[in-house]
């Protein structure tokens, strides 16, 4: 089932630049996606359309069927349905206090004081941050920040989490554990949308990949077949991940079976190594 | 930022800033009771012995925090203890102590003295936060305290910002003489400018994803044994009383 639907979304910056030109898009309830696309593609501007922040001059939005309602009850209720996390920590978190933040939303929500405690603890339990929950936000690391704005969409309990570049500036590990935290969001059933620049990433994550280009969205393709559409790819100047190119390589040269597609630099040594005895013991 | 680091690591942090307020408040009200500088002295001395023995904040740290009061508290209680002499003085200095600027001047100085220790002991073990909250409770306007959030928050993001700039221009000799400094000044300047203007937009927008259509609200922190603690703060701050208007 559709969840968020743009069709033939215009928008123009007053400056004159073109955010989103005739940008099309569909996301599945309960979908994991990761949209792809250079910089100034329209990746941001496509995000702040979700949460209404931004208004199409032209086309249409449609969430869980319904057309958005621009209007401020309307807006309310969108918000509370789809949950932004911006790329820069410190530009969302205003409170200088963590649970203090986190609980900022959900008192927007206008729910009562017992709820919105609930909610927050159950946020910074969520992004593994419970024990932080009285430190101050300027003595976290910028991996902290990052959890605690999650948390602080998260406490809003939305049925769509759009994270704008999560990825960046963290390290391995923490890549690691932020994976581990969107994961098992995914687990409880809320849609997310990530952008990213990481092709790799996107393929043994998404379950479907969205290229942006020029402020439109030039393809969307399901992440098992993109191995098959090099060519969408490449015309973007994109590498394909680096595990299919090696896959075919070794399957080229009769290492591997031509009917598997790992998606995980794991599974493909897995197979390398089961495809190795199977020989060794014939 | 050492008040900062004071405030979130010692020994009370943890106890309801209600009762923390209140034992200040004890401590300012007695300093101004205080009818003897003696009185006051004693009094100062010990709201500082509890800060440093009880809430554990180291002594570096302290006298580091109050040598700015202190500078000023000297600069200021020098300036009462001379006067200025306008008559026919034609062999003296027209500037003199007098008993009276002297005894006026300790006066005023102890009190002072008192009145920073109790200040002192409240922002030494209290973090603003929770400051801000109490303040909240009390009834203190909403658009106040949602300016000092924000400034408070906004300290530490543009102290970075500076920071980062300093840096990025220091690496290109921005500093390496006056003449060259001077217009790095000037860029920095321009370059908050800008960034002030920028976030404020990316706060606002950011507060909007987050559906909110006007105040700032959040929790309150709550504190384990919030009326044992105030009970134990007022009794202390009527001790400090009693012992300076027994002393005076």
């Amino acid at each position: 089932m559709t969840l968020l639907e743009l069709e033939q979304v215009n928008f123009r910056y007053p400056d004159g630049g073109i955010g989103l030109d005739g940008c099309s898009l569909a996301i599945q309830r309960g979908s994991r996606n990761a949209l792809i696309g250079a910089n100034g593609s329209g990746k941001t501007t496509l995000f702040q359309h979700c949460n209404g922040l931004l208004k199409p001059q032209s086309g249409v939005l449609r969430y869980a069927g319904a057309e958005l309602d621009y209007s401020r009850s309307g807006l309310r209720q969108l918000r509370s349905k789809i949950g932004l996390v911006f790329q820069n920590p410190d530009r969302q978190l205003f409170s200088a206090n963590v649970q203090e933040d986190v609980s900022f939303g959900p008192i927007n929500l206008g729910l009562d004081d017992a709820t919105v405690r609930r909610r927050v603890s159950e946020a910074l339990q969520a992004v593994g941050m419970a024990d932080c929950a009285d430190k101050a936000v300027h003595n976290l690391s910028f991996g902290q920040k990052k959890r605690v704005c999650i948390a602080g969409v998260l406490a809003m309990q939305p049925e769509l989490l759009v994270l704008d570049e999560p990825m960046a500036g963290l390290d391995h590990r923490m890549r690691i554990e932020l994976v581990a935290v969107l994961d098992g969001l995914h687990a409880r059933g809320i849609t997310l949308l990530l952008a990213t620049h990481d092709i790799d990433f996107a393929y043994r994550w998404a379950d479907r990949i969205h290229l942006m280009a020029a402020g439109s969205c030039a393809a969307s393709l399901d992440a098992a077949e993109l191995a098959g559409r090099g060519d969408a790819l490449t015309s973007l100047g994109l590498p394909l991940p680096t595990v299919v190119e090696l896959h075919r390589r070794l399957s080229a040269q009769g290492l591997l079976p031509n009917n598997s597609a790992p998606r995980t630099h794991a599974e493909l040594l897995a197979l390398l190594e089961s495809t190795n005895n199977a020989k060794e013991t014939p | 930022m050492l008040i900062e680091q004071s405030a979130y690591a010692n020994r009370w942090r943890h106890v309801a800033p209600a009762a923390k307020a209140l034992f200040a408040l004890g401590g300012l009200i007695a300093a101004f009771a205080a009818r003897t500088p003696f009185a006051a002295v004693i009094l100062a001395l010990f709201i500082c012995v509890i800060t440093l023995a009880g809430a554990r904040v180291t002594v570096r740290r302290y006298l580091r925090v109050a040598a700015p009061a202190l500078f000023f508290l000297t600069i200021s209680s020098l300036s009462l203890a001379f006067s200025l002499s306008v008559n026919n003085g034609v062999q003296t200095l027209p500037f003199h102590l007098t008993p009276e600027g002297m005894q006026k001047m300790s006066e005023v100085s102890a009190r002072s003295l008192g009145a920073l220790a109790a200040l002192l002991f409240l922002v030494l073990t209290t973090p603003i936060v929770d400051l801000i909250a109490l303040l909240r409770r009390l009834k203190i306007p909403e658009a106040l305290l949602e300016i000092m959030v924000l400034c408070y928050r906004m300290l530490f993001v543009f102290s970075e910002a500076v920071h980062d700039t300093l840096t990025a221009q220091s690496a290109r000799l921005g500093y390496a003489t006056s003449r060259l400094a001077l217009r790095s000044l000037g860029g920095l300047a321009a370059n908050l400018t800008v960034q002030v203007w920028q976030r404020a937009h990316d706060l606002h927008v950011a507060a909007q994803a987050r559906n909110n259509d006007g105040p700032l609200r959040f929790i309150e922190a709550t504190f384990a044994n919030t009326s044992r603690d105030v009970a134990i703060a007022a009794a202390g701050g009527s001790a400090l009383l009693a012992l300076t208007v027994a002393l005076s």
